[in-house]
């Protein structure tokens, strides 16, 4: 008994110790942050690399769940008589949650374990310790970089997922069950409202980029520095990052949506 | 950049560390295992000095110290005049710039060429333009004898090699004070006696104060000005090579020699064999 509350207690102050340590490195990712945009040609290369890579499974990933979303949409509107509503309903998901929560989910998986991995072998390397011996910060020159670079592909991940997302929505309900053209487009243009819809999708995705890579950033850099510790840091990095992404998505949708 | 004038007299010790007492703190705050204990440690210009001690000794940790990474909990570690833990984080980095570190396997960036690896301190500290920084790294590689292999990935070259561009990366802004940790590890004679032979000629080129952390004895008697023997967290022995060979204390003689057992036990401490097989029941 009295070993099972030492363990918990262990568990609470390492876990609060833990919080502190990463808010700490989250002020100081900001405060050294000059390099990456003075020089942002590192930040640059980091885009090539987490974000461009991505592109792939997002684009695949996008078209799919439109197709799927056609033909759900289509069974449950045609029953309704409403199915010119196919559009509206397939932009509407995508906008507001699909896509941002969806891609942020794919990136933890594609982008934020490749860089937790690359900065814990790094780290176990002796690379970072070799860096900061060279009077170089690893912070402005490994981490900043690699979270800006999260940050701004995201929203782009985010929308071109919705944009392919919404072209499957059109292949599959327009071009092969049959949905009015005209209608799936006009009913889209009228009911998705700029700032409400895509602003907020937006936000969101900005918002999950900030958390999805500071998170894998954090834990490679928090690694223990052997095999061990960085296929665990990887996986927390998943693990983590997928459930900060739904649960700052619902709070985000109580804000954002509960109004109406 | 030019490099900022020294702040000691040319007689006066480069490298001072005085009782230094070091342990890891944990994250919550609390010190783990004692590393160091009461250290005294002195380095001159242009002097090569050897830390020698068995794995875990804490040889390592004191290069830590010097270069600012940990902080000692007490103890002064003075780098040309300047107490190095009292710094200021952008003063500790322009000490840093006068450093150089050889790191145990190299520690070469892995996503950059050899070139650009040499090249990276270089870019980082200073403005030069791109042809002055390739003659430069090109000067450097060609000093420790891989000017050919400046287009390789840190893949595609052998340990030895690794640890010459290191090397080479270690000194591309001329430092004053040159650390090596384990240099010699892992290395085939060949690439040993050519790692031997760059330490000992690159500290005499460049004046500098250089430490050799290593447990290789016949190699870095034969090189070192001084050496300095770490047990446990404590200097136990210093003095010449020669004093050094001719040592009689215990601990010294059974490292120089080699033996299996002595000081250093063979047998990691452990109960009674006969107590532990379950035979001192019977009796």
């Amino acid at each position: 008994m009295r070993l099972l509350i030492e363990a918990i207690g262990h568990w609470l102050i390492d876990a609060v110790a833990k919080v502190g340590y990463g808010a700490r490195l989250f002020g100081l990712t900001f405060r050294h942050s000059g390099m990456a945009f003075s020089r942002f040609r590192l930040t640059i290369a980091q885009i090539n690399f987490i974000g461009n890579y991505s592109l792939v499974i997002i684009v695949v990933s996008g078209l799919f769940v439109g197709f799927v979303l056609g033909l759900q949409g289509y069974n449950t509107l045609q029953r309704y008589g409403s199915e010119q509503a196919l559009g509206l309903l397939v932009a509407l998901s995508l906008v507001r949650e699909l896509g941002p929560v969806v891609t942020a989910l794919l990136f933890a998986g594609r982008a934020g374990t490749s860089i937790t991995a690359e900065i814990g072998l790094m780290k176990a390397g002796e690379q970072l310790s070799a860096m900061e011996m060279m009077a170089v910060s690893p912070i402005a020159r490994v981490l900043a970089p690699r979270f800006w670079a999260g940050v701004i592909s995201m929203p782009l991940l985010a929308a071109l997922f919705s944009a392919v997302g919404v072209f499957g929505g059109y292949i599959v309900g327009v071009q092969m069950i049959g949905v009015d053209d005209g209608a799936f487009w006009s009913q889209m243009q009228n009911g998705v409202d700029w700032k409400e819809d895509v602003g907020n999708g937006v936000i969101k995705s900005i918002v999950f980029g900030i958390a999805v890579t500071f998170i894998a950033v954090f834990e490679g850099y928090d690694s223990q520095p052997t095999p061990e510790g960085v296929s665990r840091a990887t996986t927390r990095t998943v693990v983590s990052s997928s459930l900060a992404v739904l649960f700052l998505d619902f709070i985000l949708t109580a804000l954002m949506f509960s109004r109406e | 950049m030019s490099t900022p004038p020294s702040q000691t007299p040319a007689d006066a010790p480069f490298v001072a560390i005085q009782g230094v007492s070091f342990a890891y703190p944990t994250l919550t705050g609390a010190l783990g295992r004692q590393i160091l204990t009461g250290v005294d440690l002195e380095v001159r210009r242009g002097q090569l000095v050897a830390l020698m001690g068995g794995s875990g000794s804490g040889k390592t940790t004191i290069l830590r110290a010097l270069g600012g990474q940990i902080k000692p909990q007490a103890g002064t570690v003075m780098v040309d005049g300047q107490n190095v833990h009292a710094l200021k984080h952008d003063q500790l980095f322009a000490l840093r710039r006068r450093m150089g570190m050889l790191f145990q396997f190299g520690a070469l960036f892995t996503d950059m060429s050899v070139f650009d690896n040499v090249a990276f301190p270089l870019r980082e500290h200073t403005d030069l333009p791109e042809s002055a920084i390739r003659d430069l790294v090109l000067m450097k590689l060609n000093a420790v004898g891989l000017r050919g292999a400046h287009a390789l990935m840190p893949s595609e070259v052998s340990g030895g090699m690794a640890r010459r561009v290191a090397l080479a990366r270690a000194i591309a802004l001329d430092p004053q004070l040159i650390m090596y940790d384990e240099p010699f590890a892992g290395l085939d004679p060949i690439s040993l006696g050519q790692i031997a032979n760059l330490i000992r000629t690159l500290g005499e080129a460049l004046g500098a104060a250089s430490i050799v952390v290593t447990h290789d004895v016949e190699e870095s008697l034969s090189i070192v000005d001084y050496v300095y023997f770490l047990a446990e967290g404590k200097i136990v022995a210093k003095g010449t090579p020669d004093e050094i060979r001719a040592s009689e204390l215990p601990y010294v003689k059974q490292f120089v020699s080699g033996a299996p057992d002595g000081p250093v036990r063979f047998h990691y401490p452990a109960p009674d064999y006969a107590t532990d097989l379950g035979l001192g029941a019977r009796q």
